[in-house]
């Protein structure tokens, strides 16, 4: 398992300001083709499910995936480590390069 | 309206859900070739052209698969649009064909992963999935279309069993097709009781991984056998990446392009004998209805326990992948369109629609991030 670090990386046009999840080529918005990388730390949770079933897996645990509408950016899909539900204003983390969150520990 | 370009022939492999040893994907499409080839009376040495899409030929490309079917050909193409490949090369054959570069045109898709292989597949079907969804334990498409599901209950206030409607009823379709891998009728108490697999998807919400492959042959009207009528397109569209993936997942590309598709083909989407919907799940069913403007004030709730219930709308009258399995979406797509001729040549058998005359086709796919980013549809009508 990779280390877990603070927030999400996005990545944010220098032209247009727009913030983009996953990495983008072009903005989508202006055609822009630079972007500067930032951090985004905190989303609602719009939907969740819980994986029971994985194909090709022994032993599977279930698992929580959620859709996020982050505070300063796009929607993402983050694995949830605790029982957020829909409406929970959660703390983004990531491990390697794949979100998760897990309800706030504290006010931002 | 193409002019000169038709669809003169369709054909299928067997679908199983377990191959034997030595069938391959590639031994699949051999099989529905022979079918395509006959069903259409053209000579394999006639063939001028080839379009293939498959997870499971690498390392073998298409032009390979031309080689070991024996074809010399002036034109091909691989398809990589997933759900909506059937839809993508029906349209470049279509355009091929009328602008008289080549004729006819051999079109196939086929998959034979195994469930150890489409678990590969899913965890790897692009870098974003690598990267940023597999590490979640993602669950594959299934866990992408839970999400979806999830919000277009909560949208449209649906219930669990208007997804069941959609089970329900296409597993009646499917007792009339001797393809379909599950053929007994399902009650809705069995839907409902089935377990989940990523909520709020339960496993008949989850279309069946098979083997098998479908293979179409596009040409001139007049190559089409003259004991049937070749069945024509009124137009075809074709979406790639409308929204971004920025959306909400619940409108596909079709909604780009349903309104131009309706005008070009001239008819009214209330003009529909029966439609092939891409049922990768029945959200996303009900998603390309909706975006095809055929649920009167997108009152998809009523729709579902109305139209889909009574089966008042034919809808994946061969059962749909979620019956009759998924040979990878590329087949599963061109299952919908070769119903579809079948339906309006008057050759569906125990399924067959009274009077069958229009039919609408639809394909969906390649789950880049949070839902679908191809999408393709087309009308097609019974020539003379």
């Amino acid at each position: 398992m990779s280390a877990e670090t603070a927030g999400v990386t996005i990545w944010r046009c220098t032209n247009c300001g727009g913030g983009f999840f996953p990495e983008p080529l072009l903005c989508p918005r202006c055609h822009g083709p630079a972007f500067t990388m930032d951090t985004v730390h905190e989303g609602v949770v719009e939907e969740i499910s819980v994986i029971r079933h994985m194909l090709g897996q022994e032993n599977w645990q279930p698992r929580r995936i959620a859709s996020v509408r982050t505070a300063d950016g796009p929607l993402m899909t983050v694995g949830l480590r605790d029982e957020s539900g829909p409406g929970a204003r959660i703390e983004l983390f990531q491990e390697g390069e794949a979100p998760f969150g897990r309800a706030k520990t504290r006010q931002a | 309206m193409f002019q000169n370009a038709a669809i003169i022939g369709v054909g299928q492999s067997a679908y199983t859900r377990r191959p034997e040893p030595g069938q391959t994907a590639l031994t699949f499409m051999r099989d529905a070739v022979v079918a395509a080839l006959k069903d259409a009376e053209v000579d394999a040495s006639d063939i001028q052209g080839m379009a293939v899409a498959s997870f499971s030929m690498a390392p073998d490309a298409a032009v390979d698969l031309a080689w070991k079917l024996g074809l010399s050909l002036r034109w091909l193409v691989q398809d990589t649009n997933g759900g909506s490949s059937a839809v993508s090369m029906l349209g470049h054959a279509l355009r091929t064909v009328e602008s008289g570069y080549a004729t006819p045109i051999l079109l196939i898709g086929g998959d034979a992963t195994g469930l150890a292989g489409y678990a590969k597949v899913a965890a790897n079907f692009n870098t974003v999935t690598q990267k940023h969804l597999a590490p979640l334990g993602h669950g594959g498409p299934n866990g992408v279309y839970a999400l979806v599901a999830a919000r277009q209950m909560k949208k449209y206030g649906l219930e669990k069993s208007d997804y069941g409607h959609i089970a329900v009823s296409q597993r009646k379709w499917a007792a009339g097709n001797p393809n379909a891998v599950y053929r007994t009728p399902m009650t809705m108490e069995e839907y409902l009781a089935a377990p989940m697999v990523a909520d709020p998807l339960s496993r008949y919400d989850c279309v069946p991984v098979i083997a098998g492959a479908q293979a179409i042959v596009v040409g001139r009207s007049e190559q089409a056998p003259k004991s049937r009528p070749p069945v024509r397109v009124r137009a075809i569209r074709h979406s790639f990446n409308h929204d971004h993936q920025q959306g909400d997942g619940l409108q596909t590309g079709i909604s780009a392009f349903a309104d131009e598709l309706w005008r070009m083909a001239g008819v009214q989407p209330a003009d529909i004998d029966l439609a092939s919907i891409y049922d990768d799940y029945p959200t996303m069913v009900l998603a390309q209805i909706n975006d095809l403007r055929l649920i009167p004030g997108n009152d998809i709730a009523k729709f579902c326990r109305t139209v889909i219930a009574n089966r008042t709308l034919p809808i994946n009258t061969w059962g749909g992948m979620l019956s009759a399995g998924q040979p990878g979406g590329h087949a599963g797509g061109m299952n919908g369109i070769s119903e579809a001729v079948l339906q309006l040549q008057g050759r569906a058998d125990a399924r067959q629609v009274k009077d069958a005359e229009l039919a609408v086709v639809t394909g969906y796919g390649m789950t880049m991030y949070r839902y679908g980013g191809t999408a393709g549809a087309a009308i097609l009508v019974r020539g003379s």
